[in-house]
């Protein structure tokens, strides 16, 4: 797709731009796609997990990093020689007490330090709303970097704006439409590069669903709600992406069976959020899952089997 | 009347005279000094905390039971950077569920980007506290702050070389005790002169070019010698000149800023990339960059942000050829096991000067 007047800030050959499935790609494909396509610019995804790509980012990675980590870095690998650029964004913040985990701040760095010596090039943009920077700035200067008049990039950026917008408030509905099954629903709340990664979170919906219990998605939310929500329930919590979580468990606390809470091993703001979490619900029967390891579902089925009849015997129905 | 508020403050490095300094004469109320940490106070931490939260969390946390059991009614708590910033809420929840009955001033709770909204929490532990006073008393705590640190810098730098052992440690532990009982600026100043002198009139056998190790790591653990078990203190018994930049005085008092340290590391990071971040790496680069002989890196178990710098500190060390150690603590490590590690890096950095000198 091409928009009208940008072609002359191509150079010679348009770079088509690496990126990788994971991290923040689930929340932020609609937009970045949009962005570079409404730019004139090609781009290339990385495949879903497997597990040799968790090998390889495994390999890459300080041992000690987060579990989505060492993801990430397998799929930055994946795209090494497919395309010219790598997007590795950095996030800081959205604003006071909506703050990034400190990876995603890292991040770019991160990975400019671990693939110093290959030659591959990254590509960043940079949002830190309590440094002066809006994500509309941060949009603006990457397309500037890569050549497009300021006009330009702002109108790519307003366009994938509207996009990713129109396609969460369908994501909402298609999980708002869940709520009302008579089945066992179970809400599992969990950061959305897990519960969408094809290694990771997909066979536990896979095993839910198989056990006639529907999950549902506690991160696709009306998030301004969620926000709002979630301080009721802990006044000082300042991650976004947990704020968002915490506030849709308040909201839809009362419309589930029970409630999965999933993260990867050793998730920092997790391993503070979630156990605020089981202090706060003392009613909703949870069930805290926690990826650690590379053959990831070992084990989980049980768990899960023992958690969906635990949620049957409460109904009646065992 | 109100009844006086009994506060504490849990025990960070050797700043909690600066605290009890700051509650009683600039808060006009009573401060209840936290019990020394011990084995204890990290296993009571570590029982009632989530299991992969950051050790500080949990050191913290058992600290605070220590001041409540010690007869405080009133913490208070820190704001921060990373997950330190949502410490305090978990930490009066738990708290509050093993049944402990206080007051949290969770400092976070007043973070709103404006300054004097910290005032509110100031009022809150005495409504009546004067401004002037407060500003003041908190000048006094700043100096007390330099002086700690500057002494402390001191110390470890030259304490591993004395002629007859012992003496430097003297005269450090009566600077800490003068320290937390100064009543006034004079106390404080008299108290740091007499420090200086002593330390000055101590015979030293130091070689001209001695081993210089350069430590940096997360704020807590390398601050905290409990935390770190004594890690340069060790090192200085090995007879190493240890170098530390890391502490309220660099970090807070007068910290150059991002821009600052940023642009000269412009070849390892574009980008601040956590609380700490630059300043470490900044740190690391300085010492390889003056010939340390190497440099130890400290954090805590799961602690993302000095974790995501390894990858920046193993290319300093490529770059510069400088041995980097990596220490991880958690409320398992032992004092054999960090002894053991730290020995062999001596043992490393001593061949290599050798070789190198040859
Ligand atoms: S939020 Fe947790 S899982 Fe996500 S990057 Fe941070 S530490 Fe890793
Ligand atoms: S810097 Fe490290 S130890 Fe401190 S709060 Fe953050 S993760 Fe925890």
């Amino acid at each position: 797709m091409k928009e009208k007047g940008n072609t002359a800030a191509v150079t010679a050959r348009t770079p088509v731009i690496g990126l990788p499935r994971a991290l923040l790609y689930e929340r932020e494909a609609v937009m970045w796609k949009a962005f570079f396509s409404s730019l004139g610019m090609r781009g290339i995804i990385s495949a879903p997990t497997n597990r040799e790509m968790l090998r390889l980012g495994a390999e890459a990675a300080i041992d000690e990093v987060c579990l989505s980590t060492k993801i990430y870095l397998g799929h930055v690998r994946s795209l090494f020689g497919k395309c010219d650029l790598i997007l590795v964004p950095r996030v800081s913040n959205y604003g006071l007490h909506r703050n990034m985990c400190t990876k995603f701040e890292s991040l770019y760095d991160l990975v400019c330090n671990v693939f110093r010596n290959t030659g591959q090039r990254f590509l960043a943009y940079n949002v830190d709303v309590l440094g002066g920077i809006s994500e509309e700035k941060a949009f603006v200067d990457l397309g500037m970097a890569l050549g497009f008049g300021r006009k330009d990039a702002v109108r790519a950026f307003r366009r994938a704006g509207r996009a990713a917008a129109e396609d969460w408030h369908k994501k909402i509905s298609r999980e708002e439409r869940l709520y009302r099954t008579d089945q066992i629903k179970v809400l599992v709340a969990g950061h959305s590069y897990l519960t969408e990664d094809a290694y990771i979170g997909r066979p536990l919906f896979q095993y839910l669903e198989e056990m006639g219990v529907v999950p549902i998605r506690a991160d696709r939310v009306d998030r301004k709600e969620a926000l709002r929500q979630s301080v009721r329930v802990s006044p000082t919590i300042k991650w976004e992406m947990s704020r968002e979580l915490l506030g849709s468990i308040q909201m839809h606390k009362s419309k589930v069976d029970g409630l999965i809470l999933m993260s990867a091993f050793p998730c920092g703001p997790d391993s503070m959020v979630n156990e605020m979490i089981i202090r706060k619900f003392p009613d909703i029967p949870i069930l805290n899952i926690v990826m650690d390891n590379q053959d990831g579902t070992a084990g989980l089925e049980t768990r899960l089997e023992s958690f969906t009849d635990i949620l049957k015997l409460k109904r009646g129905e065992l | 009347m109100a009844r006086e508020r009994k506060i504490s403050f849990p025990m960070v490095a050797n700043y909690n005279s600066v605290v009890k300094y700051f509650v009683e004469h600039g808060l006009n109320a009573a401060f209840i000094m936290p019990p020394k940490l011990t084995r204890r106070t990290v296993e009571i931490g570590a029982k009632n905390s989530p299991d992969y939260v950051c050790a500080p969390f949990k050191t913290l946390l058992g600290n605070m039971v220590d001041a409540l059991e010690a007869g405080a009614d009133t913490l208070v708590m820190t704001m921060g950077l990373c997950r330190l910033g949502y410490y305090a809420e978990l930490q009066e929840q738990i708290l509050k569920d093993l049944g402990y009955d206080f007051e949290m001033i969770n400092l976070a709770a007043y973070s709103t980007g404006k300054n004097r909204d910290y005032f509110k929490a100031v009022r809150r532990l005495n409504p009546r506290v004067s401004l002037g006073r407060l500003a003041l008393t908190f000048a006094e705590c700043l100096k007390m702050v330099e002086h700690i640190d500057e002494i402390e810098e001191e110390y470890y730098r030259n304490c591993g070389f004395e002629r007859h052992p012992g003496q430097y440690k003297k005269v450090y532990d009566r600077f800490l005790l003068n320290m937390e009982l100064a009543r006034n600026v004079r106390d404080i100043e008299a108290g740091y002169l007499k420090a200086k002198r002593e330390f000055q009139a101590i015979l030293l056998d130091k070689p001209e070019q001695p081993l210089r190790v350069g430590v940096i790591g997360e704020y807590f653990t390398v601050m905290d010698e409990f935390s770190n078990l004594y890690l340069e203190q060790k090192l200085a018994d090995m007879g190493v000149e240890v170098h530390r930049w890391m502490n309220l005085t660099h970090r807070n008092i007068h910290y150059q800023g991002q821009k600052n340290l940023g642009v000269q590391i412009s070849e390892y990071c574009r980008y601040e990339m956590g609380p700490t971040s630059t300043a470490n790496i900044w740190c690391a680069k300085n010492y390889a960059v003056h010939g340390f002989d190497g440099i130890i890196h400290l954090k805590s178990a799961g602690c993302t942000p000095e974790i995501d710098i390894m990858p920046v500190l193993q290319n300093i060390s490529r770059d510069y050829k400088i041995p980097v150690l990596y220490l991880t603590y958690d409320s398992q490590t032992s004092d054999t096991g960090l002894m053991t590690r730290v020995e062999a890096f001596y043992d490393m950095i001593s061949m290599r000067k050798q070789v190198v000198q040859i």
